[in-house]
């Protein structure tokens, strides 16, 4: 009962089965390795891609929770509300740029304290331990911290910097100019280690000979970074860029903690845009609709960022 | 042999003749409730009487205590689902118009009436049972925590600057700005916060000073000319007269202001009250008083009624819903309810109550309460099924107001075309 392997495939004799069909050896292979996959196959239809085909299946109703028998099929009517909506518009531009300047921000601390703690030390390796305990924190509980402490009448630090006059006497959270500013401060403060942990782990993984030459070759650090250390990080680099851009795209607990959208609508991202139509009005259509055009835009992203990081990969193999 | 024959005989006889009895008295024996509470000051107490209960009927009731916005979300989820995860649950006054639209909830109306010596319906403010609960017509929930808009305001300042608690809303404007001394101490408090918070607090005055948010044909009439003149008043307020951080604040905020002394007076749900005379929670225990609220010169006594009632979901099995009646009964009766409120829980109902010595002498400020629920207004937030929409747009509308991003006009005419949308 042999088999061969021929160009990757695997072939044998047939099988008779009593009173059916005759089954191949490769058929009955087949079948083994889908039946092997299928509880995996079958975890991600129920779990992902079921919710996600019925997100899109309800975006071209009007479905309301509270009028389930008057749900009717409306094609793209929720989208076409969607673009018409000036809160939709806003809170999509608002929600870009929340997460270009903090994905941007916490980029550069990461990077630097990526820099900074490479070297294998004892302060390095407190501080990388004490750089873990902002992450650990759950946003909601951050967004609290943050919302008592940036109090204009009885916070710790909003206070002082509303009696010096160096906020708005509102508070900074309280300014629809600095409200959005100050999140991504507050955004920035949790997640720079994460970003900062996985640029260090890209620094770690450097091949140390090449960094060695160019040393003994006399290229200065600035050289060494510019021509060898960032091409060589650009993979870890994307990969930060990618996850932390796809969270912050969605990002919901601060917001909702600190500012619920506001001032005005300052600080109105499409997730507290989307949970209040869905949650709160109960319009599941309407709501899911929005939940569509942030997946299309973080795929968008996703898509872009790993063209990137194939493409910096290649290049990086190259050196 | 034969006497001990005849003492088996005489107790099995008699164990046959208790069982039946037993099952009679209680009928529901074994059954168990599971109660979705709002986290507010009544959810504990109502865990904590759920044994009572069970000793009284056998009937076992477990408390999920939730937030607003998980209580709402997740009973949503029950009904919409048919889970029956929930038996009971906790209304919130302004969700009725959605309740009675959808059916979620078991209309109450023929039981009450088959009841009503047993309830003893006319100890009940009619306010609270036309409010938390009652719908064109149908009773989605029975009341069981009626909260009064009370104006709040320390003593000890009022006295200080000469001045007498305020008769009219014009009275209380003017000994805000009276009491304003910065940075130290503010004549005023109210929510600010982009949301339910200032558009709650905002209806609230703008019911006292003769605004309304539905015409007299039941649709959106946020630009009124009365809605336009309460806003502005009630931004000149926050300008001049309340913290700066006043724009921002929600619940939380404008309550721990009051309490550390920085605002002199404020306008509030009574079931906090009992805080404010605490030393323990309050820096200014022994110098408040709670009073009505006042309304503009002019404005009928119009005071604001706010709280809970408590409804059956309407996909449980019959006999669930007759133990989930019994239980609402018997909560609300009157002993139970007594105690329920000498625990604690803040939330009134019955007219004996507000009147019964001993929770008077523990409570000093019933009366006032009680002359809310006489004159009481469910409606300044109209319960209507789209309410909470409405509730939003003028969330933004006026914190956009009270931040100078835009006059009071303007906010009011922008808010109405969107509200009309809904209509």
């Amino acid at each position: 009962m042999g088999h061969a392997l021929n160009g990757g495939r695997i072939s044998g004799p047939a099988v008779a089965v009593p009173g059916g069909p005759k089954i191949s050896h490769r058929r009955r292979r087949q079948i083994f390795l889908v039946l092997l996959g299928a509880p995996a196959l079958i975890y991600v239809l129920a779990i992902a891609i079921w919710p996600l085909a019925q997100g899109v299946s309800y975006s071209f109703y009007d479905y309301s929770l509270l009028r389930p028998a008057k749900t009717a099929f409306i094609g793209f009517d929720n989208y076409r509300a969607l673009w018409a909506n000036d809160a939709a518009r806003n809170s999509l531009v608002t929600t870009a740029t929340f997460t270009f300047a903090a994905v941007s921000v916490e980029f550069i601390f990461g990077l630097a304290i990526a820099l900074l703690l490479w070297r294998d030390g004892l302060f390095q390796r407190v501080c990388l331990a004490l750089l873990l305990i902002p992450v650990t924190v759950t946003p909601v509980v951050v967004g609290l911290v943050f919302r008592a402490l940036l109090a204009a009448d009885y916070g710790l630090i909003g206070y002082y910097f509303s009696a010096w006059g160096w906020s708005n006497p509102r508070g900074f959270l309280g300014d629809t100019a600095t409200a959005l500013p100050t999140l991504v401060v507050v955004d920035a403060w949790q997640w720079t280690p994460f970003m900062a942990l996985i640029l260090l782990a890209g620094l770690k993984s450097l091949p140390t000979d090449i960094l060695e030459a160019a040393e003994a070759d006399g290229a200065t650090p600035l050289q060494r970074f510019r021509i060898i250390i960032l091409p060589m990080l650009l993979p870890a680099i994307f990969l930060a860029l990618v996850l932390r851009t796809m969270d912050a795209f969605r990002v919901f607990d601060i917001f909702y903690s600190t500012t619920n959208g506001g001032p005005a609508d300052a600080t109105n991202v499409l997730m507290i845009y989307a949970v209040k139509q869905g949650l709160e009005f109960f319009n599941v259509g309407f709501a899911s609709a929005i939940a569509n055009l942030m997946i299309i835009c973080i795929a968008i992203f996703s898509v872009a960022f790993i063209a990137l990081i194939r493409r910096a990969d290649r290049r990086a193999n190259e050196l | 042999m034969n006497k001990r024959w005849i003492l088996a005989k005489a107790a099995a006889v008699s164990l046959i003749a208790l069982t039946p009895a037993r099952a009679a008295d209680k009928p529901y024996d074994g059954v168990t409730l599971t109660l979705a509470s709002q986290n507010d000051q009544f959810a504990t107490v109502l865990a904590d009487l759920a044994p009572k209960f069970k000793d009284a009927t056998g009937i076992n009731v477990k408390v999920d205590i939730l937030s607003y916005p998980e209580l709402l979300t997740k009973t949503t989820a029950d009904f919409v689902g048919h889970t029956k995860g929930y038996d009971l649950l906790t209304m919130d006054i302004v969700w009725s118009g959605q309740f009675a639209e959808s059916g979620y909830t078991v209309d109450l109306t023929d039981w009450i009436k088959r009841d009503a010596a047993e309830i003893n319906v006319d100890d009940i403010y009619p306010v609270l049972m036309a409010s938390l609960g009652g719908y064109k017509g149908k009773q989605v929930a029975f009341p069981f925590a009626g909260y009064a808009n009370v104006l709040a305001y320390r003593t000890d300042l009022y006295s200080a600057a000469g001045l007498k608690p305020p008769e009219t809303m014009e009275d209380m404007v003017a000994n805000a700005y009276k009491l304003t001394v910065p940075p130290k101490q503010y004549g005023f408090v109210a929510n600010g916060q982009k949301g339910p918070a200032v558009a709650q607090d905002w209806m609230q005055y703008n019911n006292e000073m003769g605004g309304s948010i539905l015409g007299a044909d039941g649709k959106p009439a946020l630009n009124s000319e009365a809605n336009i003149k309460s806003l502005t008043v009630y931004k000149a307020l926050f300008d001049k007269a309340a913290p700066p951080g006043a724009a921002d604040y929600d619940w939380g905020g404008r309550e721990e202001s009051f309490r550390q002394g920085l605002a002199a007076q404020m306008q509030t749900w009574s079931v906090g009250a009992p805080g404010y005379f605490s030393a323990e929670t309050s820096k200014v225990a022994g110098k408040v008083a709670l009073m009505v609220a006042p309304p503009g010169k002019g404005v009928p006594k119009k005071y604001g009624i706010g709280g809970w009632g408590m409804a059956i979901n309407a996909d449980i099995d019959q006999k669930k819903k007759e133990a989930a009646w019994l239980y609402i009964k018997w909560l609300t009766s009157p002993a139970v309810h007594k105690d329920f409120n000498l625990r604690g829980a803040g939330s009134y109902l019955r007219i004996s109550e507000t009147h019964d010595p001993e929770l008077v002498a523990k409570f000093p400020f019933l009366p006032v309460i009680d002359e809310v629920f006489v004159h009481g207004d469910g409606e300044y937030r109209p319960r209507i099924p789209q309410y909470p929409q409405i509730q939003d747009i003028l969330g933004t509308a006026v914190n956009a107001v009270l931040i100078g991003n835009a006059d009071p006009k303007k906010a009011l005419d922008g808010a109405q075309t969107e509200a009309a949308k809904l209509f």
